[in-house]
């Protein structure tokens, strides 16, 4: 696979005193679908939209199939752009929105077969004598993206492309988007602030804070071994322990307990993370607590999430939370509030967090 | 029960205001351009007789009057090609600056509207007086221009029909700025890169997305010109010369200098009719056509 497809290099940008960006570095190959997640604020927009050609970098290259598009006018580009609030043009119907972009270099029938035949991919051809004001948003989002489909482009930047839409139907466009992009093997770019979106659009993403990417990996290797305590805590629940070695071993102040590491430690003193659903909890009767990797403490308060019970269980300073998958159908199998447990878990799903 | 009836009132007071100060005084009009001219005070004749018998006593000898006299429809054609080049230079100035006004940041776009407004601050008079002391043969102008040598003796600034359109330009350029900044500061910017996005340039950009969707406030801001700028009497008055005749001091000078209140009745109520009629009209394909595109 071309890993070269888009090169990012040394981009910077600042607006004023406020640097937005600082010396990003990124590649991104051929037909990937890659995530740009990030609270507000931390340039992940403003990257975005220098591939655009929306914003000029102080700094660094954008090269696009090994031409050099740092200095390109947005209209000399050959990518387009799905804007967040979709940007459809409100005096134009969606035939003539689907057609915007293709007008000037085709013919009638040409523009006409091209309309119908974006407009059967996204499954608009009802739609598209239809003024803008009169479809909903989802109808909206597909307008938007076959505007930009039909021009055929060699990269596709999508800006928080699911955001306006109700949550329902973002799960079920999500499984499009993806179905729709492995199809036609674009490269899809998107900035997100919903890590669930990132973690099941992307086939790679990079984690951005304060105009710095932190970690760019696959969402399962980002999950599992992330490398940063920001990283940690901004993907999924997470547990995090502050350990310090103790002898042998290492000790928990806040839990008061012993952790064996299958590891070596660069530091006497760590933060370890412990995602919720890898601890299993036991009832007090069966077990007794072991000294290393358990604890037993009590239930502080439960939340039925059908598939899974969210626990929090409080022990010496600490609250854990702990994801139970609900097995079994009997719903006295559930562990009531107030019940004292034990947690337990496997070495291997402790991560050290060396940042 | 009571408030539903103050409320009802409440919302046609604004009628109330247009017939008391606006279809009344146009029926009075009506009334004198259909009377019989006589010298006196008032100098017309009363339209109903009641000394031998009632008789009603019209005439529309005014009308055939002044529309069998190219004087007067020539003065009015002249008012109609003033005050279209007019709007076409408020609306050719003022659309980028109400355009820039609308996309820059909120310290300078409230700058700049104080800027747009501050004119108003003074009156209009004074401020047409001062376009004569700058364009006068001695004045400020005429003299940078014999100082830097450009030219060699004063020029005729004053007094004729560029004077005029200038005035004009100048005076009413804040009513064609501000509705086009209403409507061009709820631009969504977003749709000029999406253009550009979709392969447009500037230019093109301009022609298929922004001026179409500017529509709205071009038709406003062109209509708050052009409509009174027919009737502008003091500009050309003050800075026009004999070079030609507008319809507003035409007016003034058949009812005050000849005192023919009948012929100068006629006169405007002609002129109202031609000029609100078309535009009437005009407003109701507009808002048909603006529902029709949502616009």
């Amino acid at each position: 696979m071309d890993n070269n497809f888009l090169v990012i290099e040394n981009i910077s940008k600042s607006f004023g005193d406020n640097k937005v960006l600082e010396n990003i570095n990124l590649n991104i190959s051929k037909s990937e679908f890659f995530g740009l997640l990030g609270s507000s604020g931390s340039g992940k927009t403003t990257l975005l939209r220098i591939l655009g050609g929306f914003e000029k970098p102080d700094t660094g290259r954008v090269i696009l199939d090994g031409t050099d598009i740092t200095n390109l006018e947005p209209f000399e580009r050959p990518l387009n752009y799905m804007f967040q609030s979709y940007a459809l043009f409100p005096h134009l119907n969606v035939f003539n929105n689907l057609a915007f972009g293709i007008k000037e270099n085709f013919t009638q029938k040409e523009i006409e077969i091209n309309v119908r035949n974006i407009a059967e991919l996204l499954s608009i051809e009802h739609l598209l004598n239809r003024r803008i004001k009169q479809l909903s948003g989802g109808e909206q989002q597909r307008v938007a993206l076959g505007r930009c489909l039909i021009k055929k482009p060699k990269l596709l930047l999508l800006d928080e492309p699911l955001a306006a839409l109700d949550k329902k139907l973002r799960s079920k466009t999500q499984l499009e988007l993806t179905t729709l992009q492995k199809k036609l093997k674009i490269t899809f770019v998107f900035v997100t602030h919903d890590q669930e979106e990132a973690m099941s659009l992307s086939d790679r993403m990079a984690i951005m804070k304060n105009g710095l990417i932190l970690e760019c990996s696959s969402p399962e290797e980002i999950y599992e071994n992330p490398k940063s305590l920001y990283t940690a805590n901004f993907i999924g629940i997470a547990n995090i322990i502050e350990i310090y070695k103790k002898d042998e071993n290492f000790y928990s102040d806040d839990l008061g307990i012993n952790f064996k590491l299958n590891k070596e430690l660069k530091n006497t003193k760590t933060n370890i993370l412990l995602r919720p659903e890898k601890i299993k909890i036991q009832s007090m009767n069966n077990l007794k607590t072991s000294s290393f990797n358990s604890f037993s403490g009590e239930i502080l308060e439960k939340s039925y999430l059908g598939s899974f019970t969210r626990y929090e269980i409080k022990i010496k300073n600490m609250i854990i939370s702990v994801l139970d998958q609900n097995f079994n159908s009997n719903s006295n199998y559930n562990f009531p509030k107030g019940e004292k447990v034990i947690c337990s878990w496997e070495s291997e799903s402790i991560k050290v967090l060396e940042d | 029960m009571k408030n539903k009836l103050f409320e009802k009132y409440f919302v046609f007071s604004p009628y109330f205001w247009l017939v008391l100060f606006f279809f009344i005084p146009l029926a009075i009009i009506f009334k004198i351009s259909i009377s019989v001219s006589e010298w006196g005070m008032p100098p017309y004749q009363d339209i109903f007789l009641f000394d031998n018998g009632f008789k009603i006593n019209t005439t529309f000898e005014n009308y055939v009057y002044i529309f069998s006299d190219y004087y007067y429809i020539g003065s009015f054609v002249n008012s109609l090609i003033l005050a279209l080049i007019s709007t076409f230079f408020c609306l050719l100035i003022g659309f980028p600056l109400a355009f820039y006004i609308a996309t820059s940041n909120i310290r300078l776009r409230n700058i700049l509207l104080v800027l747009v407004v501050i004119p108003f601050w003074s009156s209009f008079l004074l401020r047409v007086y001062a376009w004569k002391i700058i364009l006068q043969n001695n004045g400020i102008l005429n003299v940078i221009l014999l100082n830097l040598g450009i030219t060699s003796e004063p020029l005729q600034l004053l007094y004729n029909q560029y004077a005029v359109i200038m005035g004009i330009v100048y005076t009413y350029l804040p009513l064609m700025i501000l509705p086009l900044y209403g409507y061009l500061n709820k631009f969504d910017l977003n749709l000029i890169e999406a253009s550009k996005d979709l392969g447009l340039n500037r230019i093109k950009t301009f022609f298929k997305v922004i001026l179409p969707l500017s529509v709205p406030g071009i038709v406003a801001g062109s209509l708050l010109v052009f409509i009174p700028v027919v009737g502008e009497f003091i500009i050309p008055e003050m800075l026009g010369g004999s070079d030609r005749l507008y319809y507003g001091k035409i007016l003034w000078e058949e009812f005050f200098v000849n005192r023919n209140w009948p012929g100068a009745s006629a006169l405007a109520f002609s002129g109202i009719i031609i000029l609100v009629l078309p535009i009437v009209i005009f407003q109701i394909l507009y808002s048909r056509w603006s529902q029709k595109n949502e616009i």
